[in-house]
């Protein structure tokens, strides 16, 4: 009665522990995006856009913010009584104890009986982790027209970065014959999105082999799906080439945020059709006072601009008074900056209060110091005329 | 649960408003960027803990049906009570410009009938505010009223622009009927100015519309005023920030009134937002040459050119070389390089040209319909 043909596990667990002072508070999934968006909106806006209606989001560090913001789901329209909807999995007890989920594939194997539940031909799994926008169905399609077991989506990567992914070789027809994780000495550059479609049995047959495996980390990439490939199973590749972008670090992250400003940015968050949804808070239309300098920027609902702003991205209700200038920066929501304030290629967290005549990234001479991002926590307040550094981290 | 149920009353049109209001309903008419004025009405009425409201709607009720939904972002989307859509009465001769048509509410009477709610709360369609009606509420209950009309004190000239109903008030605060502006005499320092919200017990309501079923137009106040000797009517004042949008002026000018700090805080940023449906639209991108002057602009936009005092609604489309000062411009409207527009009013999905100029007077604003191209 229950059945799906297909239905999602959202990996949205991952600390991000790369992204220092941004993660501190919430996980990575949980991060602010682009202004408006949080960096899971583009996963589940995917599965709505992709016609699946039902999401397993498998939560676990920091995630009273992430349950918040999901809520029933209802932003991405993913609360249909008639589908499965949202449904939150965090890790529990049972009988025999419990336990953290350990790696990607011990989470889903604690979620065997939820999965059941529905009892799908296929399982898309997915991450909580990427910034990009891809039609799922295309994948699931080419699963079924391959008659593969599992289909892994992957992507082209520049070949210095390749020793950085899970790499795919694959042969001429696509079917996978070799899988590398990190690699040092590269063979392919088609490196695993973390997006997999797999046969419900075969899935639910590996997961128990591989907690059988003590010898095993229980993560997808390193153990799950090399095991599989030695037992001779169909694998294919599924090769994506539209945007795809881990904000696994602060450089990633600032860098993925930047791009949105370019003339034709490489991820189109302006086009009609396949909309990017979020689980926004109404706000008025953001005010440009009389004194205001705006170029290149960003700027969402219910923020206050009387500053200048340049090559910047402003998320919804920030507050930028007179005097202030701000520049290649990315200030989170509800963040005020006070008169006079000077802010140069930082990251300031959310419900930061910037005092008056406050001076962050501006370099003192020492040039090496331009490239280096500065980074605010959330929730932090900053003093008048503090002066923080370019590169420095509070 | 709120012991009183809302009505708000949007069977209505104004004839003044140049076409804005020709293809729409007047609750509908767009404002401030991103909202249409029934938002106010219905979001101080769920801010207030009202989870029962009925929007008495005209014919042609699609767009109200569009911003409404299921009531979900008023959450009004609920098992218990939620959001009524009421039918009015078709238009006749000269029944539209009534507040509270009698016949309108007599048509739902069963909207009334099979609540248990100890009051009604009836309120316009046409108006900006943020207010919590708990406070009239609970003035209601304390002087065990059977109505309660809610004013704002205004300056004897302001009556001039205003039109409308000035409440006759005992020093008490009881109501004994309205009067004209000009009948006002010099006493009166301000003048108690009936804002079109009533606290009236349910029961109560359905005996006025029962009585008055035979009378054809008749009003909710010209029925009480009638009665007023059986019923005890007080008075409660409205302190806030307060405009009616009647005419294509008050519509200009209230959009404008948004560019003042004060105005912007107390409506938006005190205790309670005003919601509205929800379009999920990216930011709003600026290029390196716009240049921006004291403007309200709303999400998903581009704008490239330069803009003064103006307020923007969503996905419109700025070219470079373009200067705007003092406009509305409605959603999806695209203007093209080197035009200077002053003191116009675009609605949604206007197509402006390169090199057009428009320029109306500050009092009489040029008004351009809706998908026109020029």
């Amino acid at each position: 009665m229950h059945q799906r043909e297909c239905i999602a596990m959202l990996l949205a667990g991952g600390q991000g522990s790369r992204l220092g002072y941004l993660t501190r508070r919430v996980a990575k999934p949980a991060l602010s995006f682009g202004g408006k968006y949080r960096v899971i909106d583009f996963s589940l806006s995917n599965c709505a856009n992709s016609n699946i209606d039902t999401v397993g989001v498998l939560t676990q560090y920091k995630p009273y913010a992430l349950h918040s913001y999901i809520g029933s789901g209802g932003a991405w329209d993913l609360n249909d009584k008639f589908g499965g909807g949202v449904h939150i999995l965090p890790p529990f007890v049972g009988e025999d104890g419990g336990s953290w989920y350990k790696g990607t594939a011990d989470a889903i194997y604690h979620n065997i009986d939820f999965i059941n539940f529905y009892n799908p031909i296929y399982v898309l799994i997915i991450s909580g982790d990427h910034i990009y926008k891809m039609n799922y169905e295309l994948l699931i399609r080419q699963h079924k027209n391959t008659g593969a077991d599992v289909t892994v989506s992957a992507i082209e990567v520049a070949w210095e970065e390749a020793s950085r992914f899970g790499i795919i070789t694959p042969d001429a027809t696509d079917r996978i014959i070799r899988f590398a994780e990190k690699p040092a000495q590269p063979d392919s550059n088609l490196a695993s999105m973390g997006v997999y479609v797999f046969n419900w049995p075969v899935l639910k047959k590996a997961l128990l082999e591989d907690q059988e495996n003590p010898a095993s980390d229980n993560d997808f990439g390193k153990n799950v799906l090399p095991m599989l490939l030695e037992q001779g199973k169909k694998l294919f590749v599924y090769k994506f080439n539209e945007y795809w972008v881990d904000v696994g670090t602060v450089q990633s992250y600032y860098q993925a945020n930047m791009e949105l400003l370019l003339p034709e940015p490489p991820l189109n968050i302006f086009g009609p059709g396949f909309k990017i949804f979020s689980n926004e808070e109404i706000l008025p239309p953001h005010y440009i006072g009389p004194d205001a300098r705006i170029s290149n920027s960003l700027i969402c609902n219910g923020c206050t601009v009387l500053g200048e702003v340049k090559n910047s991205i402003l998320a919804p209700g920030v507050y930028i008074d007179e005097g202030v200038w701000v520049e290649d920066s990315i200030i989170l929501s509800n963040t005020r900056i006070g008169n006079k304030s000077r802010i140069r290629k930082a990251i300031i967290g959310e419900s930061v209060e910037i005092k008056a005549n406050c001076s962050l990234g501006i370099c003192t001479g020492d040039e090496h110091n331009r490239s280096l991002i500065t980074c605010v926590e959330d929730n932090l307040t900053i003093f008048d005329g503090a002066l923080i550094r370019a590169g420095e981290n509070i | 649960m709120s012991r009183t149920i809302g009505i708000i009353s949007g069977n209505r049109r104004s004839g003044y408003l140049q076409g804005i209001d020709k293809q729409r309903p007047l609750a509908a008419v767009p404002f401030g960027g991103r909202y249409r004025l029934l938002d106010f009405a219905l979001s101080s009425m769920v801010n207030s803990g009202l989870r029962t409201v009925g929007i008495i709607t005209p014919s042609n009720y699609r767009p109200i049906l569009d911003e409404l939904g299921s009531g979900k972002e008023w959450q009004l989307d609920r098992k218990s009570g939620g959001l009524f859509i009421l039918p009015g009465v078709n238009w006749g001769l000269a029944v539209w410009d009534k507040v509270f048509l009698l016949k309108d509410i007599a048509k739902n009477f069963e909207y009334l009938e099979n609540d248990l709610s100890e009051y009604v709360l009836l309120c316009g369609c046409n108006q900006i505010f943020n207010i919590d009606f708990n406070e009239a509420i609970a003035f209601h209950e304390q002087n065990h009223a059977d109505v309660t009309l809610i004013y704002k004190a205004i300056k004897k000239e302001e009556w001039q622009t205003l039109k409308g109903t000035i409440l006759k008030m005992s020093p008490e605060g009881r109501v004994g009927g309205s009067m004209t502006g000009e009948e006002a005499t010099g006493a009166y320092m301000e003048l108690p100015f009936f804002i079109d919200m009533v606290v009236i017990n349910r029961t109560l309501l359905m005996e006025v519309i029962q009585g008055y079923v035979a009378v054809e137009d008749a009003d909710l106040l010209e029925a009480i005023f009638e009665n007023k000797g059986m019923l005890s009517i007080f008075g409660f004042p409205f302190r806030g920030y307060f405009a009616r949008i009647e005419s294509i002026n008050d519509f200009f000018k209230s959009n404008m009134d948004l560019l003042n700090y004060d105005v912007r805080n107390e409506l938006f940023w005190g205790v309670n937002r005003v919601h509205t449906k929800s379009r999920d639209n990216p930011p709003t991108h600026y290029s390196d040459n716009a240049l921006i002057r004291n403007s309200l602009v709303a999400s998903g936009c581009n704008i490239q050119g330069a803009l003064e005092n103006c307020i923007v609604s969503r996905n419109v489309q700025v070219a470079g070389d373009t200067h705007i000062k003092n406009s509305i411009i409605m959603r999806r409207c695209n203007i093209g390089k080197n035009v200077i527009l002053e003191n116009v009013i675009l609605d949604n999905y206007v197509v402006i040209h390169e090199g057009t100029i428009l320029k109306g007077q500050g009092n009489t604003p040029v008004v351009i319909n809706k998908r026109a191209v020029i």
